[in-house]
């Protein structure tokens, strides 16, 4: 098994390579101004646009920032942000944790929910329950998340005033302790709210197709002749045999989520590396956009080998056959 | 977030208790003393994402202008009518030969770091800052030497008169900035155009990216007693909507709110009483305008052009785009600049909507009906987040000339991507975009107008170049006030003949601000690009 996670881990250094590569010429190929965009909808001054070149190594050939980029990266350094005119490390380290606490709620909660409501669905198949809550899950899937998001404001925010519209938490504050955790805790209602739809739909829909698979084994056909109660075959046999592919999708759907987190955290003007992206791509913060993206292909690949792990972990054969090899 | 956000919800006004939070709303509970200033409070600004600076002598940037009015100060501002209003300069003279301007600095001022303030801090900004700066270019060929005779005295001589020089010197043009903080250091990249110290009401605390900034009373300012509040945060909002949410929760105090959104605000304030929303009257003009492509053959003929115009419902657009808040533009110059434009030049009359008579011009022109079809266009604007009106004006002005038999191929494009097709490739027919007109012509209008062969962003990407207008527009820049309308007539009437570039709307501004404050009459005492300084509010 480590033998398999080192080999993952070796391609993907590789592909991290080859997607900076491809992110930092594409970004090239785009046309855009990154001093431009810092002066507005005036012309540029000469002196500023030499002085600013000058200091950010614009000047130089393509080829060889592409070059020294690759260099610092290989060091461990992601480069300076023209636009924070910070190390892009420090901004990451400062966005991705708040992104991180989002995605992580919204994600824990989508995925119980998910589970719980395609067991539910699945077992009651072709009856009313699993109607209501498959039409349910295809509205929930159906809507685009920002919708979701603006409706939740306006329900929860606008007409009956319980949570803040927008933001991560007050910018003044006296709280300490508890009460800040608290206070906190209030502006993310929304935002984990909306991510949570998203995800339970996601996991739903597959959890259903799978656990009424399973429920058509032989196995569970043996458990009912055998007398084990309804509860000790969901939760001893249907489960543990269903929950693969939802773990296979949790996997892929990671990056997705992350995508996600984009426009949800530009919907709530929450800070997080969704809204760092969207204001890197439009100062044209090559360096910025670039760790955005190694971040994000990381946490793709660490979620991968966690999925690798959980499926040892879940199903004995795949532990076994790692082993023989 | 300020104790406002709270002061009507229940659940929350809970919440915030067991937060620590209700000691800030009892602190503003008192609202009996509304027309006595009162020192305290904190006062939250929404504003979009900041961008690299908050310098505006390196930025044309919306959101650095906004937040530059409570940190920075000027030699002097406009008053609601469009008047100057003295600042840093108590007063100003100029020579009879309109060659030499003095100001008068107030004496014993300091930075809001506490060093002290001369002119010599006044005369550093220019040289230091001129190259730098995207208005001063303007100005600076044509200053001959500068002076400081003493502390408080400021002297600049001119080569030759030039009437419009002195706007050059206003809070937004030429925010005064510390000798001590930039001498002998790299400007553009200077930590202190992220952490300013200026000579504004509120001295810069804290940056939180992608949150906000947090600004306190600068103890030094020099309109003593004020500012009265304490501080002052501006929140990043990107999302228009949000701001609005914002707003309407009470979340923000202060909002320049997108022009779709006035109408909803004033009746959410008149319903609510939460907010006054207040009309700047004399605004700098944000003006829909299109350029054409001179160097295209189907608009060599200005009467193609005139045609294009006349095909256009420009009264649709103002109301549909801009609810109301936007009304047709009359010539080339502004009508903010009330001493400066003739309305005798009016496109509303020589141009008006009439697709009937735009048909017959291009059949004029050589380019009848064929087959259905006279031309094709391709046809391109930006579609930045803040560009509400991109698309309906542009889906607008393209049924209006597809009406006509004219082939629109329209191009909606990120700001970037617009910019390098129109500016840089020059790949383009016709584009849309939404300019500022600043506080003269010559900083804001001339720029679409006059000869320019680079293919530098936001300037004349039309070809068109006529010595006749340059040399009118110079003169008009130079002359006493009194005698430019005379030239600004002659360079509307050649604009109109010509029609390079289309003049449509002309939007207004608005700011709402909240109710809780006492002051606001005063606060909105401001004209062209000024914002709320927050120093003459306080909370009743």
């Amino acid at each position: 098994m480590l033998r398999h996670i080192a080999g993952q881990l070796a391609q993907a250094v590789l592909l991290l390579l080859a997607v900076i590569v491809l992110i930092y010429c594409l970004l090239q190929l785009i046309p855009g101004d990154p001093i431009q965009a810092m002066v507005g909808d005036m012309p540029v001054p000469p002196a500023l646009r030499a002085a600013l070149e000058e200091r950010f190594g614009l000047n130089l050939p393509f080829g060889h920032r592409l070059l020294a980029y690759l260099g610092h990266i290989l060091q461990g350094d992601l480069g300076y942000s023209m636009n924070y005119r910070r190390p892009v490390f420090d901004i990451l380290a400062e966005r991705f944790p708040r992104t991180l606490l989002l995605a992580g709620i919204g994600y824990a909660f989508g995925i119980t929910l998910g589970i719980a409501i395609g067991i539910h669905s699945a077992v009651a198949k072709h009856r009313g329950v699993d109607q209501a809550w498959s039409s349910l899950v295809l509205v929930g899937y159906a809507m685009p998340t920002f919708w979701v998001g603006q409706l939740l404001v306006m329900a929860f925010s606008i007409q009956l005033g319980w949570l803040p519209t927008q933001g991560m938490g007050p910018m003044i504050s006296r709280a300490t302790g508890i009460d800040w955790v608290l206070e906190r805790a209030l502006y993310l209602v929304l935002p984990v709210a909306t991510y949570t739809i998203l995800e339970t739909t996601r996991v739903a829909r597959f959890m259903r197709a799978s656990v009424a698979e399973t429920l058509e084994q032989g196995y569970i056909v043996t458990a009912r002749q055998k007398g084990l109660s309804r509860h000790e075959i969901i939760m001893g046999h249907v489960v543990r045999n269903s929950i693969l592919p939802v773990i296979t999708v949790m996997g892929y759907s990671f990056g997705t989520a992350m995508g996600g987190a984009v426009l949800l955290e530009t919907v709530f003007s929450y800070p997080g590396i969704g809204s760092l992206m969207v204001e890197a791509v439009r100062a044209r913060d090559t360096q910025v956009i670039v760790g955005v993206v190694i971040l994000v292909a990381c946490s793709v690949v660490v979620m991968n080998i966690v999925v690798d792990l959980l499926y040892a972990w879940l199903d004995p054969r795949i532990r076994l056959s790692s082993q023989r090899r | 977030m300020t104790s406002s956000t709270f002061r009507r919800r229940p659940l929350l006004r809970a919440l915030a208790g067991s937060a620590g939070l209700l000691a800030l709303d009892l602190g503003t509970s008192n609202r009996a003393s509304a027309q006595t200033p009162k020192r305290g409070g904190t006062a939250v600004v929404g504003v979009s994402v900041a961008g690299a600076t908050l310098n505006t002598q390196l930025t044309s940037n919306p959101t650095p202008l906004i937040i530059a009015d409570i940190w920075a100060s000027g030699l002097f501002k406009y008053d609601k009518t469009g008047a100057k209003k003295p600042q840093i300069a108590s007063s100003w003279d100029i020579s009879a030969d309109g060659k030499t301007y003095t100001f008068h600095l107030r004496p014993n001022l300091k930075w809001s770091d506490g060093q002290p303030f001369s002119s010599a801090d006044v005369a550093f900004t220019l040289e230091a800052f001129a190259k730098y700066n995207t208005y001063l270019v303007k100005v600076v060929p044509n200053i001959d030497k500068t002076e400081t005779p003493d502390a408080n005295t400021f002297v600049v001589h001119l080569k030759e008169p030039q009437s419009s020089a002195l706007e050059g010197f206003d809070k937004e043009v030429f925010p005064l900035m510390p000798k001590h903080v930039f001498d002998g250091t790299d400007i553009p990249t200077n930590a202190a155009n992220r952490a300013p110290v200026g000579l504004g009401p509120f001295k810069f605390v804290k940056w939180e990216e992608g949150r906000g900034i947090t600004f306190e009373r600068n103890p030094y300012f020099w309109d003593q007693p004020k500012p009265y509040l304490d501080s002052v945060v501006c929140v990043f909002i990107p999302n228009v909507q949000q701001q609005q949410n914002a707003l309407y929760r009470g979340e923000i105090d202060v909002l320049r709110p997108a022009l779709p959104q006035i109408s909803r605000s004033i009746e959410q304030a008149n319903a609510k009483k939460m907010f006054e929303v207040r009309e700047v009257k004399v605004n700098a003009a944000e003006r829909l305008s299109l350029d054409v492509n001179l160097t295209r053959d189907i608009f060599n003929k200005p009467l193609v052009r005139q045609a294009l115009l006349v095909a256009i419902d420009r009264e649709r657009i103002s109301k549909d785009v801009y609810q109301g808040l936007a009304f047709p533009a009359m010539n080339a110059i502004p009508e903010q600049f009330t001493q400066l434009t003739d309305t005798s030049v009016d496109y509303n009359k020589q141009f008006a909507y009439d697709p009937a008579k735009a048909g017959k011009m291009l059949d004029e022109a050589g380019y009848p009906l064929k087959d259905g079809k006279r031309f094709t266009i391709d046809f391109t604007s930006a579609t930045n987040a803040d560009a509400f009106y991109a698309e309906p004006a542009a889906q607008i002005i393209s049924a209006n000339w597809r009406a006509l038999g004219i082939d629109v191929k329209l191009s909606l494009l990120e700001g970037q991507l617009w910019t390098d097709k129109v500016y840089k490739q020059h790949n383009y027919d016709v584009s849309m975009s939404s300019l500022t007109a600043r506080t003269d012509p010559v900083f804001g209008v001339d720029r679409s107008f006059l000869c320019n062969a680079s293919s530098v962003p936001y300037v004349n990407p039309t070809g068109y170049c006529n010595k006749e207008l340059d040399d009118i527009a110079a003169k008009a820049g130079a002359v006493p006030t009194a005698e430019r309308k005379a030239l600004y007539k002659q360079y509307e009437e050649i604009v109109a003949r010509d029609m390079p570039h289309l003049t449509l709307t002309n939007a207004k501004k608005f700011f709402a601000i909240s109710s809780r404050f006492g002051g606001i009459d005063e606060e909105m005492d401001l004209a062209f690009n000024g914002n709320p300084d927050m120093a003459q509010v306080w909370v009743k």
